[in-house]
């Protein structure tokens, strides 16, 4: 009987602290990401409540400071940050928080995901978004999708061969070296070829696939016009059978120029080990003159210890026609954008998504939040004071003097398609499939995919 | 009449307490996404789209013609067939060993079971760091060729490196049950086969083996559906790199549904994944049952 009453107490204990730890569970969620939307329509009417999902994950900081002190300004308004983590899955969490029906009031995404999630998004039209004049000339058409405004730009990036200039001053004597003189390929192997000379590493390709898929082989659809449409219609082309990839010479051009770059590769030994923090500490402390890379990688840099500090950008040429559309040009892109949610939020939260979206991007207060991290804001009223790192410094010069290739396809290159080409394209570095099997294989890929 | 159903009150209470809370949790996290998950294989859901309809059986069409998915579920197999074997052997022989008399058994035991205590991610991105620095600086100060260049970077050598981590993972735990068969081996068996004339391998042949059966059912259940379901280490080792050739079946399945944003083909290669899990580790477990002698 002792026995039974003990094994029955014992059973007890198990199943008390069995349902303790759901009910804290719950307990837990209902106070995090869920509440946004459900709290706003019982609570008293003046306070709104909003959530904000943001892929930037580096600066969620940044973000929570910048809410605060928007609350401060207006206590009306609650501003609830979402944060995800780097390579945390965040596509997958927005899906489950659309898919549960928590979707965040607005939010900062992929440009893939404003045409994914375009039927959601309200449109910013003059009367809800009177700030969005402001933006710089170019910009707004980027958000555009399927003829309306659903993505609000705010940072500016970009990529092409990154240079350390202490490492190129060093080869060619200080100041003797003009960025600007690479606008052939030829130009760039004679340039490779003295920096080996002085036994310097010419160059480094990142063996990994977002770099040589999502980066490197869509400049062969961004330069096939200035427009987005442009490389959208070759793309079309491809997937509809009429042309393949290998007929354009800007196909075949930017692979010479990639064969080029593989034969300088510092990392030609073991192509494929795409270590970003070692590559980038290797580029930083001048163990090789160039890297096909962004200005993304500043944020990286600031983490480590001595390393140089002042870098420019050189474009990728695909030809050796000096005039041509992408030889003196670097890549300007709009990384990510800010889009508010129609259809699993109320219009009182939407306004309040709309007007605190104004007051981040385009107020003097709120923008300062973004250039204190460093970001390049495309908008006109921005503080021209401002100084920049090197890297973003470069990029917004070429962007003055109108040099820069307009990356509007990237929108139309999600996660699957950079993965998938993208290993093509280190099959092709690591030499296993040669350039007829990788054009075959892109083609094959557009083709299977009817989006 | 008044006492049986006094009974049969009692015992559905007993079956509430003891097994309903179980139950309740068994059908909220398992039965229920499962049959739910069953019945999304015939749509095309979305969680962007704000509609989705019946499709019927094109899902499952599309499994079949994804060559990509039948390729990886071969890889799957191979690398499932090889931890499997390596696995209990090494687990087996460093039981035999630890069961004997050496010196400062406990705490070899412990050394060799600790892996199985770090989570995978963490344990891939350990291995990842070896495979790509110490190991490559060894084939430099050896000055070895094969060494020189990355585990990571070449397709076969990545599978390769994904088994050594998994039987580097999961020998220690096996090893554990692998003693505890040893050790429940009666001594009196024991006895009488040496009295008969049984030493050393014979012994090991013909008592020990047949009388651990049992284990081997529960090791070789245990590493080929924990094996199958590899997700955590595939991530965290090789990331489906280099260039997809490393992308075990759930790997797959997840990118299918999650990246190429085919939610309806991703969750009918589960299904059909699930069933081939089951299948084998089911056909397992019967045929090593077979083995199986009273003492």
């Amino acid at each position: 009987m002792k026995k039974r009453l003990l094994s029955m107490v014992l059973v007890l204990v198990v199943m008390a602290t069995l349902l303790t730890a759901c009910g804290g569970k719950t307990a837990a969620d209902g106070s995090g990401t869920g509440s946004g939307t459900g709290t706003a329509k019982t609570d008293d009417k003046k306070t709104v409540k909003i959530t904000y999902f943001n892929t930037s994950a580096e600066v969620n900081e940044m973000f929570e400071k910048m809410f605060k002190r928007y609350n401060e300004l207006n206590p009306n308004v609650v501003i609830e940050l979402i944060p995800t983590g780097i390579g945390e899955g965040q596509q997958e969490k927005l899906q489950s928080l659309y898919a549960s029906g928590n979707a965040p009031t607005f939010m900062n995404v992929d440009p893939s995901n404003v045409i994914e999630y375009q039927d959601h998004l309200v449109e910013f039209t003059e009367e809800n978004a009177p700030w969005l004049s402001l933006a710089a000339d170019g910009t707004v058409e980027q958000g555009t999708f399927g003829g309306k405004v659903l993505g609000a730009p705010w940072s500016v990036q970009g990529y092409a061969l990154l240079y350390n200039k202490r490492v190129v001053d060093q080869i060619f004597g200080e100041g003797n070296f003009d960025p600007t003189s690479i606008n052939t390929r030829d130009a760039l192997e004679e340039f490779f070829k003295k920096c080996e000379a002085a036994g310097v590493p010419a160059t480094m390709l990142h063996g990994a696939n977002w770099s040589l898929g999502g980066h490197y082989l869509t400049l062969v659809y961004a330069v096939q016009g200035p427009k987005t449409e442009d490389g959208t219609s070759f793309i079309d082309k491809i997937k509809s059978g009429e042309i393949n990839i290998e007929d354009s010479p800007i196909f075949q051009g930017y692979m010479d120029t990639f064969d080029l770059l593989a034969k300088y590769n510092y990392n030609k030994a073991d192509p494929l080990v795409a270590d970003f923090s070692r590559d980038a500490q290797a580029f930083a402390k001048g163990e090789c003159a160039t890297f096909f890379m962004g200005d993304w990688l500043w944020t990286t840099l600031v983490t480590m210890e001595d390393i140089d500090t002042e870098y420019g950008f050189i474009p990728v040429p695909w030809s050796n026609d000096p005039n041509a559309y992408g030889n003196s040009e670097v890549v300007m892109v709009l990384p990510k954008f800010q889009c508010v949610n129609k259809s699993q939020n109320t219009p009182e939260q939407q306004e309040a998504a709309l007007k605190a979206l104004g007051w981040m991007l385009t107020d003097p207060e709120g923008q300062q939040f973004f250039l204190d991290a460093g970001f390049y804001m495309p908008y006109k009223n921005v503080r021209k004071d401002i100084k920049y790192n090197s890297m973003t410094a470069s990029i917004a010069e070429y962007a003055q003097r109108g040099k820069t290739i307009n990356l509007g396809v990237f929108s139309y290159i999600s996660g699957d398609v950079w993965t998938e080409t993208g290993n093509l394209m280190l099959k092709y570095l690591a030499g296993a499939i040669t350039r007829e099997e990788l054009a075959r294989g892109i083609n094959e890929y557009w083709r299977s995919t009817n989006k | 009449m008044n006492g049986s159903r006094k009974k049969l009150l009692n015992n559905i209470g007993s079956f509430v307490l003891f097994m309903g809370p179980s139950l309740f949790a068994f059908i909220c996290v398992l039965l229920i996404p499962l049959v739910y998950g069953i019945y999304l294989t015939f749509t095309n859901y979305s969680p962007i789209r704000l509609t989705y309809e019946f499709v019927g059986l094109r899902n499952f069409q599309a499994v079949f013609t994804d060559k990509e998915f039948w390729q990886q579920f071969g890889k799957t197999l191979v690398y499932v067939l090889y931890s499997t074997i390596f696995c209990n052997i090494l687990a087996f022989l460093l039981a035999f060993l630890l069961t004997g008399n050496l010196r400062g058994r406990d705490f070899l035991r412990a050394g060799f079971f600790t892996p199985n205590l770090i989570g995978g991610i963490v344990l891939g991105y350990i291995w990842k760091f070896l495979f790509s620095n110490v190991v490559t600086k060894l084939g430099e100060i050896w000055d070895y060729q094969p060494l020189k260049t990355s585990f990571l970077t070449h397709p076969e050598r990545a599978i390769t490196a994904m088994i050594i981590v998994t039987v580097w993972q999961y020998a220690g735990y096996l090893m554990i049950i692998y003693i505890a068969g040893f050790v429940s081996i009666p001594q009196d068996i024991q006895e009488a086969a040496e009295i008969d004339g049984a030493t050393g391998f014979r012994k090991l042949l013909h008592i020990t083996i047949p009388l651990m059966v049992p284990s081997f059912i529960i090791c070789f259940f245990i590493i080929i559906s924990r094996g199958f379901m590899t997700y955590d280490l595939n991530l965290a080792l090789t990331n489906g790199q280099p260039y997809g050739s490393t992308r075990l079946a759930a790997m797959h399945i997840y990118q299918k549904a999650f990246q190429a944003n085919e939610y309806g083909i991703g969750q009918a290669e589960a299904i059909i994944f699930f069933i081939t899990v089951a299948i084998a580790a089911v056909t397992q477990v019967l045929l090593t049952k077979r083995f199986e002698v009273e003492a």
